[in-house]
């Protein structure tokens, strides 16, 4: 066993991936005594580094590298986010707010939304929003961080992730890397090395000749896949079909307008717009059907709706939706954009970077690369983007917007099975599950299926169990506590000012 | 529980720290919904409100209120103490530390002062307040609370506070009216005894209103309206043992980080207290009219103190002793109105506490049943007889010879319940503990050593135990608690992070079904 240990490992590319690649390999393997862990990459290749929002999962990747939050705040401009705010998606003028964390409280052993839904069979109006304490902190741009310790507060029952500049964090991430012991060099690829009989890779090859080898080779190299498809062919399954998106343009601009603890996501008649504040600037993007909407026009709608002065020109982004077939092929291990892409409307891409680095740590590979090994690695990762996609297509699917063509198409097209299941579900008794270890949990289901107007036709009979002068007192006081709760969180911006983050920019821009 | 019997309206008179105390812990405790807590103060009725030390019974009186310590320390200004340093008194020059916690462990049995004095037999040994993690720490101006899972020798850092008594009020008041307590503004004019049984039936207020009660805490300070003007219950004086009998007292602005103990330095009439709170230092001088003169009092304060005063110095008179029964008919007096000992171990405050919990503990019904009457005023004049003992003891065991009030101090006849106290130490450093004594064993150590009586042996069951591995165990917890006080945060450090605590962790609401 001990001969057939993986004693190099050269990670290709050096943008978000690469790096989230590098300190946690370097922290988890870093213990053993002759691995090599080496990062290549160029300064002359720029690194897309749009996927500035994350979902709280990205907490416990830097808990693992043992990173302080408030120093990784204030080194990557970061934000607090709480949830997103979709606008315009179900129709034109609505809005609602998809939170990390849990609604009201679970009761009579049900979830909660099993008596919003009673209560509202019996007329009471109040929005499922209102239940959430991190909506409603939220859209008064408070954060405070969750009390798991405070059973009874509804504080205890939200999450939270961070809204960063991706490139501080890449080079946050290296500094770490590099600390521990993970060599970087600059270079780019210019010929990549296979073994004549196995396919395997052997080497890169340097422009002015240099060369270098590793047993196990992780492809960061986006889009273009240099290794997994350059090389070693794994194909592309295209899922344009259910998300016809394959473009962006993305800009940042000053800081204007509100600065709540949110991303935004406001429907465009091609596609949507993203808006992501940070302490010193707001990043925006447009994600737009090509087929819909002209680049220029895209680029227009984008500029027409910025909360301040853009920052630089509009960078375009080409890219379609699907997956690398086999994202570990051979030696070679693809993470990030190289393996997949999934538009950023739930924030995911780093969460899948974060997770395939998780994959590949549990099934850490030995010289034999063991086939069986590889072809778990591969269906877990399949699954986890078939999740996503699924729970994207819901969004464009269950929508009222029959203004463009583009809408048309969305609203009317074959959803995937799995989202079809999920709405149907919904539709007759308000039930929501959650499938295997799907990422996205039923809060997320429910909060994107009421979001979008997906009306259940009824809710579970334990709901009966409280009469109902008792529901609806219930569910006022919820409402109440709620309320009261978010008036004693601080304001993100004394939040972050109390604990040294340089948001002063902030906190004079966005009163 | 209530029936016909059961008290209706308890009023209780006067608003300052003791009335306020009560109001809170009564308004607490009798939510039975059928017993009414009524306050009467007057504005125009200055408080006196200079009990601003305290000992760390005040702890559980505040959770028993359900009180954050957090809150209350951000509420009252408050800082930690950890004990009073003595200054002068034993002899001029001297100075000795009385800590709230214990002194290092007792080894199998063995008070550890008894190892402690056969080890000062054989050889040259440091101050017996380097086996005290109170003392080190306050030593060196450190202080943290020890947490629940605390292990020795930081169990042993026992503490109380230094509060703005007004502002401790006030906190209190908020507490009191919060739980259901009724607060009347107004100055009582006139009581109406029952012409049958003599209890007190109502009071009148300048304004004409009647509030009648079942009973009544008398909290009106010195003068005891109801206990004494009302219901001559007498007073026993103790003037002989403490002819301390004024007191000026002065606040006064200072820089650097606040002590986390109280000094108290001996003068050649009384004595100085030094109480360092968040925002300014209490000082005070408590003094014999009798050896110098009120013009020569306020003077001596204004040259000691270390910053600018910032206020006019205040003079009270007062009388030490006790009201002959706390508890007279239907009245009881609380604080000042049921007697005084001056505030050298910072008792006043306590006093009020104690008075409280017993009254809770014996609480009557309308039918005052003598028996329980009896026991209450039994205990409660054990706790003042104990605190004035113990009080005596700081002025009588001294060599201070350089003034006509030391030498009548030093060589006054004392009451024989500390004669026989005294004994038993000298003999062979034995101190016991009656029943409800406030004060414990270690507290006399710290006094009898302080002040300069020495055991002239030790008791004899120490020789069980080995020299040489005492000798070892005592130099290996002098150098564990010497470490530990070093790991400690300074205590303005301390006091920084709890204020910075308590402004970002509001009370948070609950769903509650």
């Amino acid at each position: 066993m001990r001969g057939d240990r993986i004693r190099k490992v050269l990670i290709v590319g050096g943008g978000t991936a690469g790096w989230m690649t590098a300190a946690a390999m370097a922290k988890i393997m870093g213990e053993i005594p002759d691995l090599q862990i080496e990062l290549i990459e160029s300064d002359e290749i720029g690194t897309v580094g749009v996927g500035e929002a994350t979902i709280p999962q990205i907490l416990l990747f830097n808990n693992l590298l043992d990173i302080d939050e408030h120093d990784f705040v204030r080194a990557t401009n970061a934000t607090y986010k709480l949830g997103i705010e979709f606008v315009d998606w179900t129709r034109l003028g609505h809005r609602y707010v998809h939170p990390f964390g849990l609604y009201g409280l679970d009761m009579m052993g049900i979830e909660f939304h099993h008596h919003w839904l009673k209560g509202r069979s019996l007329g009471e109006p109040t929005p499922l929003d209102e239940y959430s304490l991190a909506i409603v902190a939220g859209l008064q741009g408070r954060f405070a961080h969750p009390r798991l310790d405070q059973r009874n507060s509804p504080l205890s029952k939200i999450a939270y992730a961070f809204q960063f500049d991706a490139s501080l964090y890449a080079r946050y991430l290296r500094g770490l890397s590099e600390a521990a012991g993970v060599v970087r060099t600059e270079g780019r690829i210019v010929d990549v090395v296979q073994n004549g009989e196995s396919g395997f890779v052997e080497a890169v090859v340097l422009q002015g000749g240099g060369r270098i080898e590793a047993d196990l080779f992780i492809d960061c190299s986006g889009f273009r896949g240099l290794l997994i498809e350059q090389t070693l062919k794994s194909g592309f399954e295209d899922w344009s079909k259910w998300l016809p998106c394959d473009r962006a343009l993305a800009v940042p601009c000053e800081l204007g307008g509100d600065h709540l603890p949110l991303t935004r996501s406001t429907a465009r008649p091609a596609g949507w717009q993203w808006r992501i504040p940070l302490q010193h600037r707001i990043g925006n993007g447009y994600v737009y059907s090509s087929s819909h909407i002209s680049d220029d026009e895209a680029a227009a709608t984008l500029l027409a709706n910025l909360d301040g002065l853009p920052l630089a020109d509009p960078r375009p982004l080409r890219f379609k939706a699907g997956h690398r077939r086999k994202p570990w092929v051979k030696n070679v291990v693809s993470l990030g954009l190289a393996a997949g892409f999934l538009e950023p409307l739930e924030s995911t891409s780093i969460h899948l970077v974060q997770s395939g680095i998780a994959r590949l740590m549990t099934l850490f590979p030995t010289q034999n690369f063991d086939e069986f090994e590889i072809e778990r690695f591969n269906a877990q990762t399949l699954q986890e983007y078939i999740d996503i996609r699924d729970f994207l297509v819901l969004h464009y699917k269950a929508t009222e917007r029959d203004d463009s063509p583009f809408w048309d198409y969305c609203r009317t097209i074959d959803p995937p099975e799995g989202v079809a299941y999920k709405i149907d579900m919904f539709r007759r008794n308000g039930r929501v599950f959650r499938e295997h270890e799907e990422l996205f949990t039923e809060t997320s289901w429910l909060s994107v299926l009421v979001g979008q107007g997906i009306e259940a036709g009824g809710y579970h009979p334990a709901a009966d169990l409280l009469p109902d002068s008792e529901t609806l007192k219930r569910l006022a006081h919820v409402r109440e506590v709620i309320t009261q709760t978010a008036q004693v969180m601080p304001m993100q911006d004394e939040f972050l000012r109390q604990h040294g983050s340089k948001s002063e920019v902030a906190l004079r821009r966005a009163s | 529980m209530s029936n016909e019997h059961t008290i209706r309206n308890v009023v209780i008179v006067g608003g300052g720290t003791a009335g306020w105390m009560a109001a809170a812990a009564l308004s607490r405790y009798l939510d039975n919904g059928s017993t009414q807590v009524t306050l009467i103060e007057s504005e125009e009725i200055g408080t006196i409100g200079v009990g601003e030390a305290t000992i760390p019974p005040l702890i559980s009186f505040n959770s028993m209120l359900g009180i954050n310590e957090n809150d209350f320390v951000t509420a009252t200004k408050a800082t930690f103490k950890l004990g009073i340093e003595f200054v002068n008194w034993g002899g001029i020059g001297e100075r000795y530390f009385h800590p709230f916690g214990g002194y290092a462990q007792d080894l199998q049995g063995v008070h550890f002062h008894q190892l402690y004095l056969r080890q000062r037999k054989r050889r040259r040994m440091q101050d017996i307040s380097a086996w005290s993690m109170c003392a080190v720490a306050a030593a060196n101006g450190r202080y943290a609370r020890p947490g629940q899972g605390a292990r020795p020798p930081l169990t042993g850092l026992r503490y109380a506070f230094h509060f703005d008594a007004g502002l401790y009020a006030a906190f209190l008041r908020q507490y009191a009216e919060a739980s259901g307590a009724h607060r009347i503004e107004g100055k009582i004019v006139d009581v109406k005894l029952d012409s049958e049984n003599g209890n007190v039936q109502s009071v009148t207020l300048a304004d004409g209103q009647t509030i009648d009660g079942d009973l009544f805490v008398d909290c009106s300070g010195f003068r005891g309206l109801l206990i004494e003007q009302a219901l001559g219950t007498g007073y026993e004086d103790w003037t002989h043992w403490l002819p301390c009998d004024r007191a000026v007292a002065v606040s006064s602005s200072y820089s650097g980080g606040p002590d986390p103990f109280t000094r108290s330095t001996a003068y050649a009439s009384g004595w100085q207290w030094r109480i360092p709170l968040q925002h300014r230092m209490g000082n005070g001088l408590v003094y014999s009219s009798a050896h110098i003169s009120d013009e020569d009092a306020r003077e001596l304060l204004l040259a000691n103190l270390e910053g600018e005063p910032l206020a006019e110095p205040r003079h009270l008179s007062f009388q030490t002793g006790r009201r002959k029964l706390a508890w007279n008919r239907n009245v009881i007096s609380l604080g000042l109105s049921g007697g005084f000992v001056e505030p050298l171990e910072s008792t006043s405050i306590h006093l009020i506490q104690t008075g409280i919990s017993r009254l809770l503990a014996l609480f009557p019904d309308r039918r005052f049943n003598p028996i329980e009457r009896d026991e209450y005023n039994r205990q409660v004049q054990a706790s003042y007889e104990d605190v004035r003992d113990f009080i005596i003891l700081h002025y009588n065991a001294t060599k201070r010879d350089d003034s006509e009030f030391w030498n009548y101090c030093r060589t006054m006849s004392v009451p024989d319940s500390l004669t026989a106290k005294i004994a038993l130490w000298r003999a062979k450093g034995r101190v016991f503990r009656d029943e409800l004594e406030l004060f414990a064993t270690p507290s006399w150590v710290a006094v009898m050593l302080g002040q300069g009586i020495v055991p002239e042996e030790y008791e004899p069951i120490v020789d069980a135990l080995d020299e040489e591995k005492v000798a070892s165990a005592l130099e290996q917890i002098r150098l564990g608690i010497l470490q530990t006080s070093e790991r400690l945060p300074t205590h303005g450090e301390f006091i920084a992070q709890i204020l910075g605590q308590s402004r970002t962790e509001p009370e948070l609401p609950e769903f509650v079904f």
